[in-house]
């Protein structure tokens, strides 16, 4: 996606957390880290080197032969020969933890960002090694590019509004520190929902973003969510999000702590449930998509179980037991007055 | 006067049981379908209720079944297709027109029949068709998630809604129309005081022996 306007689609999809991004490489310890990055090559290049010379830098660029896909390929190849390797890394001077500088090849061939060089977003030049230690002014400004962007699906001021809002921004915990876009959008593998994708996936590809950080709720012993009724198969269908953003029709980047949540079972589970405004709304399109409006009138709000409502059988259903009823009652006045009039004769 | 013993004590508590359920499942299928007005039970409530409601008419009917095979309640389930259009226009005829004029009953209940033949094929569809289809849909609500995705490219699930609710309203008309023609007996109550004593009452005159009147609920 580029301010461009090229291939947005709709939707937030996000693939796997992204530690927090690092940019620069402490040139303080060029020695420690050139021992890193040699063990790096070393471990690495065994297990990549068919990959690098048999795979391409993008898929785009393999299909085409724009002029400037090739110089975004040439680009990117230059970046993955060191950074597809899968054990690059380096352990922070800071923190002590291990920093993962690889990238995948392949999530970032099929991502959204899949046709942007490299330096669109790191902007610093890395013709040294070891790279620059600070991140350039607009290094990982995701806005920078998208706020302009055409497409009105995308409202980006909403977006940066709705995330100044949100539980992980205003989170004073410190695995919160430095939130950002990237936190659940991964640049290099984050790619859009596409309509057709499988509902199953699009759940557990959602829910695994919010499952890398709060990896509590993974545990069998975990009692969180134990509200809920059969706790497993809803969270296998519905994803965090469809509860801990506020409702809305686009996605809401809102994301609301666990006390701000809705916990009613109406909530979905009638005949305006939010999952049909949202989730299921992917559903939805993909079954117009698919099998056409004739199909989607039949289907028409009874994905959710419990809400097995067909507003036509329903008129059409209670018309009837009215009709009875009336019939009924019309029998019942009758035989009272064919008695009175038995009674009176008699 | 003649009296016939038609509900020993295991049907009578079988119905009532069944009443009760009825009435239950009808409130929380209803809170649940239409969920959302304040009117209505909570959804989670009603969930519970309607389950658990769910599970024990299960249990019942299956106990009505089984009963029917082993005593001799079962005879009067079985049809007789001899004489069945005549009784079928008849019966009709009395219900419709005849009941107007205060002809008198066309059937007459004794202890080998209890049923009228529209009675009787009510009855049958009620528990032999509807109720082990809904029984079978509302399981199969409770364990959705094992389903398949679809059935012959339909969504499983909502072949399941579909049929559980269709068989619901028909069973909601059927009670609609059977508490209605338990006040077609003898007097308005006679029918409901059978169901509590267990004795059918007959008055009628020229009926003194096995000739009671001809409506049971």
């Amino acid at each position: 996606m580029t301010s461009k306007g090229t291939r947005t689609t709709a939707l937030t999809v996000e693939l796997r957390p992204f530690p927090k991004p690092v940019a620069t490489m402490p040139s303080s310890r060029g020695v420690r880290l050139l021992f890193w990055c040699v063990l790096g090559l070393l471990v690495g290049i065994p297990w990549t080197t068919g990959a690098t010379t048999t795979s391409a830098p993008s898929a785009a660029a393999m299909a085409t032969t724009d002029p400037e896909l090739e110089r975004i390929a040439a680009e990117q190849h230059n970046c993955l020969r060191c950074h597809a390797m899968p054990t690059l890394a380096y352990r922070s001077p800071t923190d002590g933890e291990i920093v993962d500088l690889s990238i995948d090849r392949n999530a970032l061939a099929h991502s959204a960002h899949a046709e942007l060089s490299c330096v669109e977003c790191h902007h610093r030049s890395y013709t040294r090694y070891p790279h620059p230690r600070r991140a350039a002014p607009r290094d990982f400004d995701c806005l920078g590019c998208h706020r302009d962007d055409a497409d009105p699906r995308f409202a980006w001021d909403h977006i940066e509004t709705e995330f100044a809002h949100s539980v992980h921004a205003r989170s004073e915990a410190p695995n919160a520190e430095g939130f950002s876009c990237q936190s659940c959008h991964h640049p290099h593998r984050f790619r859009t929902t596409q309509i057709g994708d499988p509902l199953t996936w699009i759940v557990q590809e959602h829910n695994q973003v919010c499952l890398s950080c709060h990896t509590q709720l993974i545990s069998a012993a975990s009692a969180s969510h134990d509200w809920l009724p059969n706790r497993a198969a809803h969270w296998d269908a519905v994803r965090c999000v469809d509860c801990h953003t506020p409702a809305d029709d686009h996605a809401n980047h809102r994301i609301l702590a666990a006390e701000d949540s809705p916990r009613d079972c109406v909530g979905c589970h009638s005949a305006d449930a939010r999952l049909l405004a949202r989730l299921y709304h992917f559903r939805s399109e993909e079954d117009i998509a698919r099998t056409g409006l004739i199909a989607k009138a039949i289907y028409n709000e009874s994905y959710v179980v419990g809400m097995s409502r067909s507003p036509l059988l329903d008129r059409l259903s209670l018309a009837i037991l009215v009709l009875v009823v009336l019939m009924l009652t019309a029998h019942g006045v009758g035989r009272y007055l064919v008695h009175r009039e038995h009674k009176r004769s008699s | 006067m003649t009296a016939h013993y038609l509900y020993p004590a295991w049907l009578r508590l079988w119905h009532w049981a069944n009443a009760v359920l009825f009435v239950l499942l009808i409130a929380s299928g209803v809170s649940m379908h239409f969920a959302g007005p304040d009117w209505l039970i909570p959804f989670a409530t009603a969930r519970v209720i309607h389950n658990t409601t769910g599970i024990l008419l299960t249990i019942g009917w299956i106990g009505f079944i089984v009963a029917n095979a082993r005593t001799s309640n079962g005879h009067h389930y079985r049809l007789h297709f001899r004489g069945l259009i005549t009784q079928l226009v008849a019966q009709t005829h009395y219900y419709l027109i005849g009941i107007f004029r205060r002809e008198p009953h066309p059937f007459h209940v004794s202890e080998t029949m209890k049923f009228n033949v529209l009675q009787q094929l009510t009855y049958l569809s009620v528990m032999y068709a509807l109720m082990p289809l809904l029984i079978i849909s509302g399981w199969a609500f409770l364990y959705s998630v094992y389903l398949p995705e679809t059935v012959f490219g339909i969504g499983s699930v909502w072949i399941v809604a579909m049929t559980h609710v269709v068989v619901s309203y028909l069973l909601a008309l059927f009670l609609l129309v059977h508490l209605y023609i338990i006040t077609t007996g003898e007097t308005v109550f006679a029918n409901l005081r059978a169901m509590i004593t267990g004795w059918h009452r007959d008055t009628t005159p020229g009926h003194d022996s096995p000739q009671p009147p001809r409506e049971t609920p």
